[in-house]
């Protein structure tokens, strides 16, 4: 403990911006530049990060949060009347389909609109995290177009319509069932058989089975293991030992995500949470790491890139936080290491989940 | 989101760049509009085609897109012959590359090209593995493409020591390949399968661990070779649950310990029988442990084995791995037990040993060897710390401490790390020795132990010795140590105290010069009954106010305090 403050007091040489990425973020909230247009089918996401990120810098107060919950409730894929879409429920990314502005009600059916697995999750937490109760979220009709996402092999797809099927979207539904508190959404059992067919020789897990081992799939197995309450059972001791050893076997500097690869400001979350899941991040070298995220910070436009001179992006912005405040960066909230949101807002979720609880029996 | 280096523009530049925009925007949703009305209205034609790649060819990620693509070409194969669908599909294939040469990283695409790929009436793999190869030229890391050419393997029946080869092309031109050697390990389990006996290590895979030498020879510090390698000496290690069984007379229970978390249900008894039935519920024996029981305590009805004059035999089933364990308590004898010992479950061989022990020392040879040339080569350590626990434990004890210290300076930054797995190794290595003695003394002191694992195998011990170490808590496994009788933890960092609940030998503790700091810390010590002497000098909590009369409160049964 006594080596953790010493280490904190030396932080202090290299300054960490807070203004500078307070104001990257809202500007990620306002327009995009045009290299980002191939995320718009994704902008979701993107709002999460910038949402999530100033939640972590506590600077909620610099945002209109009942705008964005109404943006947010627009791109919900609502039933329709007859109900006949539900398996297809869920979040959209944007509006890009170009379904007309709407936050109630019954659905429109649009044979190309559905929810996708990864934006039903940022959506939620987004949600969570600007303060909303989820009261305008339809759960049954979300957690139906959940279980319609899951394959015979436990994976999941992102879109009823197909896609490919991997271990990311494995995380985006425990993470929905979580959030939810409802694991009928998938199956788990499955779920874990998939997952643990990915684990790789080198005790690391790829995308799936017989696929390289690397650090953002490691996150997405242990994350979801740890959601489901499930890591002791579903991998012994001696797994989770060699699990370890290769996480804490990624920090370089800062953290790369597979061996022999540059380190990447992304993977001190990534690699950063599946040791603290794993209980070692104790470990690691804590003024390393810092140093990295903070070579990759912009000191003119705010926000963090994956590599040093590099241009910035809210995604490496985002995780670049989560990696300081695991750590123990001061003035930044604590991310809670599964859920991927600050422990500010997993409290009121957990509030949330009480009065549901509370009020099911009551409830008819 | 890849790395993008910085370039500077006008606010000339800015201006016109914002014109642009518009107007892409512009063409960008009309195209969108235009396609969907023609999806919409079942129209799949070649203009179609056309609107979609002019969309994909700006986002290649719009999964709909794709799906309508594959909407538009299925339908084609109904109405075109084979030689025309041929030239559109060859066509697509074209499209594809044109998308992976400017986002050689988009699932879209590699997953579109797949599809296509399994669809083509006249395939040509051998063009499908050569756009494999020039894309790995440019990125030998993109797993995409790796992912891709494993499917064309698989589609085209390429044979699986062609593929070996096409790996020790990789690999011989640069070792550092980590995706080849990950290739490799999928491919040799399929020549070589693994098997629950230990394989005499044929020719090839003699040859495979010589590749594996060339290349950490080469270069030491690149670790693609040594995780390999620490693959190749593991494989086929089978981890059995090992379990105690501890029958006593007094407390008339018996105790089962296993030697990892497992799922039982309630332990029922039948005449001499305690059978576990595994069904689906799990119930929780104890108050704070995890969900998962390592330990299950049954108490016999009162009276069942109480009386000293009689021989009580025991059978625990456990059904679920088809085995059992027999416990019998003789007359004139107040507990028995029986166990599968440590020593002989070879429980804490470390994952090499699954090759025989010739192999094993021959490639400890080598490592010394090449630790001679690079001392300061972290990997070398560690695997030669690993090579010396599979073959002697014991007797390698010394020469792992030392390695551990080299380590440590070696690799600071993860010391603490190194000195947590010392602290693992230590124990294992205390416990055989604790069992070669045939005590049940447990004795582990100024070792530097930062923390306490295998509580498991400690049921039997009636004294137990972690005075001047770096421990800071007694974790929940604690509580299993069900004979314990003295605890000595002095001058440690102990300021956690939840294992310490239900123990019903436990006399003694002694926790002088420690951390523990509030009446709380404990609170877990009212449930053992039998405690007597309880030292707590040089800890903070003696600065409390009115402290003795609020341990005397506590913990009535402590009759020697000392703060």
């Amino acid at each position: 403990m006594a080596e953790e403050e010493s280490q904190l007091e030396e932080f202090e040489q290299i300054d960490f911006l807070r203004d500078r990425h307070v104001r990257f973020f809202q500007r990620t909230l306002q327009v995009l530049p045009e290299r980002y247009a191939s995320l718009e089918t994704t902008r979701l996401t993107v709002m999460f990060f910038a949402v999530s990120g100033l939640d972590v810098l506590d600077a909620l107060d610099v945002i209109d949060r009942n705008n964005m919950i109404e943006w947010i409730y627009s791109l919900q894929v609502l039933p329709t009347e007859d109900q006949s879409n539900l398996s297809r429920c869920g979040f959209r990314g944007s509006s890009h389909i170009g379904i007309p502005y709407s936050v109630k009600g019954p659905g429109v059916l649009h044979p190309y609109d559905s929810g996708h697995v990864a934006m039903t999750y940022t959506g939620l937490t987004s949600l969570l995290i600007l303060g909303d109760d989820l009261s305008r979220v339809n759960k049954q009709a979300c957690l139906a177009g959940l279980k319609a996402l899951q394959l015979e092999d436990g994976s999941f797809c992102a879109v009823p319509e197909g896609s490919e099927n991997d271990i990311r979207f494995i995380y985006c539904a425990a993470c929905i069932c979580y959030m939810l508190d409802d694991w009928s959404g998938m199956d788990i059992q499955k779920a874990i058989e998939y997952i643990r067919g990915s684990m790789s020789y080198d005790n690391g897990f790829g995308q799936g089975a017989g696929l390289e081992s690397h650090g953002g799939w490691t996150f997405c197995a242990i994350a979801s293991l740890c959601l489901m309450g499930r890591l002791e059972e579903a991998l012994s001791q001696r797994e989770l030992d060699r699990i370890r050893r290769w996480c804490i076997m990624r920090q370089q500097s800062g953290f790369h995500g597979r061996p022999n690869k540059p380190v990447d400001t992304c993977y001190s979350f990534w690699v950063g949470a599946t040791l603290e899941l794993l209980d070692v991040f104790q470990y690691t070298n804590y003024e390393k790491n810092r140093n990295y995220i903070l070579s990759t910070q912009d000191r003119l436009v705010g926000g963090f890139a994956k590599w040093p001179d590099s241009h910035p992006d809210p995604l490496h912005a985002y995780l670049g936080l989560c990696g300081l405040s695991l750590i123990g960066e001061p003035n930044l909230r604590k991310v809670h290491p599964a859920l991927n949101i600050t422990q500010r807002a997993f409290q009121h979720l957990q509030q949330l989940q009480q009065t549901w609880r509370d009020n099911a029996g009551t409830c008819t | 989101q890849h790395g993008r280096v910085k370039i500077k523009s006008t606010a000339q530049q800015e201006e016109e760049k914002r014109k642009e925009r518009e107007k892409k925007l512009k063409i960008y949703v009309a195209a969108r509009d235009a396609c969907f009305s023609k999806r919409r209205e079942g129209v799949w034609d070649d203009e179609a085609l056309q609107l979609t790649q002019q969309l994909l060819s700006s986002n290649p990620d719009f999964a709909t897109l794709w799906n309508y693509r594959r909407e538009i070409l299925l339908h084609l194969e109904t109405v075109r012959e084979e030689d025309e669908l041929q030239k559109i599909y060859e066509a697509e294939l074209s499209f594809l590359e044109s998308c992976l040469k400017m986002n050689p990283k988009s699932y879209g695409s590699w997953h579109h090209r797949g599809w296509v790929s399994a669809r083509l009436p006249r395939p040509d793999w051998a063009r499908e593995l050569s756009l494999c190869d020039r894309c790995l030229s440019l990125d030998d890391r993109n797993f995409h493409c790796w992912d891709y050419r494993r499917m064309v393997v698989k589609m085209s029946g390429v044979p699986v020591d062609q593929e070996l080869q096409f790996t020790d092309r990789l690999i011989g031109s640069n070792f550092s390949n980590y995706s080849s050697w990950h290739y490799r390990s999928t491919l040799l389990p399929l020549l070589h399968p693994e098997s629950p006996e230990p394989p005499s290590p044929c020719q090839q895979l003699l040859k495979e661990y010589e590749l594996v030498q060339n290349a950490f020879f080469t270069d030491p510090n690149d670790q693609s070779a040594w995780f390999y390698y620490r693959w190749l000496l593991g494989r086929g290690v089978y981890v059995c649950v090992s379990l105690m069984v501890l029958h006593v007379r007094e407390e008339e229970r018996v105790v089962v310990a296993f030697s990892r978390p497992v799922n039982v249900s309630h332990f029922s008894w039948r005449n001499n029988y305690i059978i576990s039935k595994n069904a689906s519920v799990v119930i929780h024996i104890w108050n704070f442990v995890h969900f998962l029981t390592w330990t299950q305590i049954c108490d016999l009805p009162p009276g069942t084995i109480s009386d000293i004059t009689n021989e009580h035999n025991l059978t625990v089933h456990w059904t679920e791995k088809h085995t059992h364990r027999d416990c019998a308590l003789y007359t004139g004898r107040n507990e028995s037990w029986c166990r599968d010992s440590a020593t002989d479950q070879e429980l804490f061989r470390s994952e090499l040993s699954v090759e025989k022990t010739s192999v094993l020392q021959s490639e400890l040879q080598s490592c010394n060897q090449l630790q001679e040339l690079e001392p300061l080569n972290k990997w070398c350590l560690l695997t030669i710390i690993l090579l010396m626990r599979a073959l002697d434990p014991l007797g390698y004890e010394k020469e792992t401490l030392a390695h551990f210290q080299t380590l440590k300076e070696v690799d600071s930054m993860r010391s603490a790390y190194y000195s947590d797995l010392c602290s693992k190794f230590m124990i294992e290595n205390t416990i055989l020795k604790m069992e070669y003695a045939e005590v049940r003394v447990f004795s582990i002191s100024d070792k530097k132990l930062t923390t306490l694992c295998h509580l498991d195998q400690l049921l039997l011990v009636t004294h137990i010795n972690l005075s001047s170490n770096l421990l800071q808590r007694l974790p929940p496994q604690f509580a299993m140590l069900q004979c314990l009788e003295v605890l000595e933890a002095d001058n440690n960092c102990i300021e956690n105290l939840e294992g310490l609940y239900h123990l019903p030998k436990l006399e003694e503790v002694y926790l002088k010069n420690n951390k523990i700091s509030k009446l709380a810390d404990l609170q877990p010590l009212v449930s053992c009954p039998k405690l007597k002497h309880l030292d707590l000098r040089g800890n903070p909590i003696t600065e409390t106010t009115n402290i003795q009369s609020e341990l005397a409160e506590l913990l009535p049964s402590v009759t020697d305090l000392l703060l």
